[in-house]
C-alpha cells in the first residue's frame, strides 16, 4: 500500500480474534447480568419529535452534551489564560510570584480531581459567589435567558455554571501551566541572551522573542489538554452541574436503563473528543504545510 | 510588591467579612426573588424524569403546590443525594423537598418542618442467592450482604436492623438493583414502594421476604438552621394540606396507583 501500512495474515487473524471476543462478551452481558435490554424509545433521550410544536426538540442527553461543550469551551479558555500566567510566573525571577505558581501547581497536580472539585466548590467558590452577590444579579437576567442559555446556561443555573467553569479551569490550568513552562524553557538560551543584549524589556522579550517561538511548541500538547478538559468535565457531575454524565445518571435513576444510557453517553463523548482530535490533527498538518511549525 | 500584598489582605478581609449570610429572612428572600428554589434528587416515584425529560413525582407536585400558594415560581435544582445537605448549607437552594426522612443526625445540621408524609423501608431479595427468607432475623446474619443507597435512611435502617450483615452502598438505587440482579448481594433495602416495583418487574428473579414495610419514618422539608419564620409558615402550610386532603390525594396517585407509569416511556 502507498501509505506503507501492510496487512498481513497475522493482523487479519488478530482482528478476527478481537472482534470475536467483543461479540462473545456482548452476549455474555445479558447472561451474567440478567439484564433486560430495553432500547425502546431510548433515543428520545437524545432527540424526539414534538407533536404539539411539529419540530424536533433535544432530549435530556443532548442538552447535557450541550452543557458539556459549553462548559469545556469556557473552561479551556480560562484555563489557557491561567496556565499562561502561572507558567510564566513559575519562571519569574521574583521569588514571591514564583512561589505562588509553584504552590498552586503543586497542590492542584497532587490531589485527586474529585477532591479538589468538592473542596473548591463548597468552601471557596460559594464564598466568592456570595460576596459578589451573583445570585441576586442573575435573577434579574431572566429576559436574556435565550442568549444566556446559548452561551452559558439558563440564568437560574448561572452561579453553578460559573463555579463549575472556575473549578475546572483552575484544575486544568495547573497542567497547562506546566506545558507553557516547558515550552518557554525549550527556547534556546541564545535567543533570550540576544534579546537582553538588544536591550528588550522583560515584557518585550516575552512578547516578541520568546512566546511566539514557544507557542509553536506549546500548541500540540495544549490541544491534547483541551481534549482532556472535555473528558474531565464529567467529574463536575458530582457537584450537580447538569452536564452529560449528570443527566445520564439522573435518567438511570428514573428509568433503570443503566447500560443503555451508559452506552449512549460513551458514544456521545467519543464523537465529540474524537472529532476534536481529528480537527487538531488537520490543523497541525495544514500549519506544517504552510511552514509555521 | 508591597501594594500587591496590601491588596491581597484587603480582598481576604472583605471576603471573610461578607461571607456571613444574614439569617432568618428566608421567606422575604424567596418573595423578593420571585422563585422558590428546591433541592431534590431522583427517587422513583418521588421525583423522576418523564418521557419528555420533565420532572414529575410526588415531591414535585408538593413543591409546585407550595410555590403556587406562596405566589412564586418553583425552580428545581437536581442534586446528587450524597451532597444534598452541604449544598443546602452553602445556599445552592432554599429548601430540600426530596422525601428526606427526619433523623437526629440530620437535625444536627439542618432544621425540619413537621412531617408531611411518612415512608417506610421495605426489602427485596434475590430468589437464587437468598431463597425462602421471610423475617428480619433471617437477614441479620454473618455473610449476608445488603445493598442500599448512600446517605439515605435506608442505609441507616440496614445498619440498625441488620448489624451482623454486611452493607454495600451505592450512589443510586438503579446500581443497587443491578447488583442484586447479578447476585452479588442478597437483598436491597429502600423506601417503599421501590422494592415492591422491582419485585414486580423482575418477578422471576426477585421476591419480597416481608409483606409490609419494617420501619415508619416521618418525612419533612429540610432548611438551614435559624429560619424560624419560614419554618412556622411551612408547618402551617403542611397542616392545611393535610386537612384539605391534598397530600392524601397525591400520595394515593403516586404510591397506590401506577397510572403514571405510562408517562415515563
Amino acid at each position: 500500500m502507498k501509505s506503507g501500512v501492510k496487512f498481513s495474515f497475522l493482523d487479519l487473524f488478530l482482528f478476527a480474534v478481537i472482534s470475536g471476543v467483543a461479540v462473545w462478551a456482548f452476549f455474555r452481558i445479558s447472561l451474567v447480568l440478567h439484564y433486560k435490554w430495553d432500547w425502546s424509545g431510548a433515543f428520545t433521550y437524545i432527540a424526539r419529535y414534538d407533536e404539539t410544536s411539529g419540530s424536533y426538540v433535544s432530549g435530556l442527553l443532548l442538552e447535557g452534551l450541550g452543557m458539556t461543550v459549553r462548559l469545556s469551551i469556557w473552561s479551556s479558555l480560562l484555563a489557557s489564560l491561567i496556565g499562561l500566567i502561572a507558567g510564566i510566573m513559575k519562571l519569574s525571577e521574583k521569588m514571591f510570584l514564583k512561589w505562588i505558581a509553584i504552590f498552586y501547581i503543586g497542590i492542584v497536580r497532587n490531589i485527586p480531581s474529585i477532591v479538589f472539585i468538592f473542596i473548591f466548590y463548597f468552601f471557596i467558590s460559594s464564598q466568592i459567589t456570595l460576596v459578589l452577590n451573583l445570585d441576586e444579579i442573575f435573577t434579574g437576567l431572566e429576559k436574556y435567558d435565550r442568549i444566556l442559555s446559548f452561551l452559558f446556561s439558563p440564568s437560574s443555573m448561572l452561579t453553578l455554571f460559573i463555579s463549575a467553569v472556575l473549578t475546572l479551569a483552575l484544575y486544568e490550568g495547573a497542567y497547562m501551566a506546566e506545558i507553557v513552562r516547558a515550552g518557554i524553557e525549550s527556547i534556546e538560551k541564545g535567543q533570550v541572551e540576544a534579546a537582553d543584549a538588544l536591550g528588550f524589556t522583560w515584557i518585550g522579550k516575552m512578547r516578541y522573542i520568546v512566546l511566539p517561538q514557544a507557542f509553536k511548541r506549546i500548541l500540540p500538547p495544549m490541544a491534547g489538554q483541551i481534549i482532556s478538559v472535555i473528558k474531565d468535565s464529567a467529574i463536575v457531575s458530582v457537584i450537580s452541574v447538569q452536564e452529560l454524565t449528570f443527566r445520564g445518571t439522573e435518567l438511570m435513576a428514573s428509568s433503570y436503563r443503566t447500560y443503555e444510557i451508559w452506552i449512549m453517553i460513551t458514544a456521545m463523548y467519543f464523537i465529540v473528543t474524537y472529532g476534536c482530535a481529528v480537527a487538531v490533527r488537520y490543523i497541525e498538518k495544514s500549519m506544517e504545510r504552510r511552514g509555521y511549525v | 510588591m508591597k501594594k500587591f500584598i496590601v491588596l491581597l489582605i484587603a480582598v481576604v478581609t472583605v471576603i471573610s467579612g461578607c461571607a456571613k449570610k444574614d439569617q432568618g429572612n428566608l421567606l422575604e428572600d424567596i418573595k423578593k426573588r420571585g422563585t422558590l428554589r428546591i433541592g431534590m434528587s431522583t427517587f422513583v416515584p418521588w421525583a423522576m424524569n418523564d418521557r419528555e425529560g420533565k420532572l414529575i413525582g410526588f415531591e414535585i407536585d408538593v413543591a409546585a403546590e407550595l410555590a403556587k400558594d406562596m405566589g412564586v415560581k418553583a425552580e428545581f435544582v437536581p442534586t446528587k443525594w450524597s451532597g444534598i445537605i452541604p449544598a443546602l448549607l452553602t445556599g445552592k437552594f432554599d429548601l430540600i423537598i426530596g422525601g428526606m426522612g427526619i433523623t437526629e443526625e440530620r437535625m444536627q445540621k439542618v432544621d425540619f418542618s413537621d412531617p408531611y408524609d411518612y415512608s417506610g423501608m421495605s426489602i427485596v431479595a434475590s430468589r437464587k442467592k437468598a431463597p425462602g427468607l421471610n423475617s428480619l432475623d433471617d437477614f441479620n446474619k454473618k455473610g449476608v450482604v445488603i445493598a442500599a443507597r448512600l446517605g439515605t435512611t435506608a442505609a441507616e435502617a440496614v445498619k440498625k436492623y441488620f448489624p451482623d450483615a454486611e452493607i454495600k452502598l451505592f450512589e443510586d438505587e438503579a446500581q443497587a438493583i443491578q447488583e442484586l440482579l447479578t447476585d452479588r448481594v442478597h437483598a436491597v433495602v429502600a423506601s417503599a414502594p421501590l422494592p415492591e416495583f422491582q419485585a414486580i418487574k423482575y418477578s422471576d428473579r426477585f421476591y419480597l421476604p416481608l409483606q409490609d414495610t419494617f420501619t415508619k419514618e416521618p418525612i419533612g422539608f429540610a432548611m438551614r438552621k435559624g429560619e424560624e419564620k419560614a419554618k412556622n409558615y411551612f408547618n402551617a402550610w403542611i397542616k392545611e394540606k393535610h386537612e384539605d386532603g391534598f397530600l392524601k390525594e397525591k400520595k394515593r396517585y403516586w404510591f397506590r396507583s401506577r397510572d403514571w407509569d405510562s408517562r415515563l416511556r
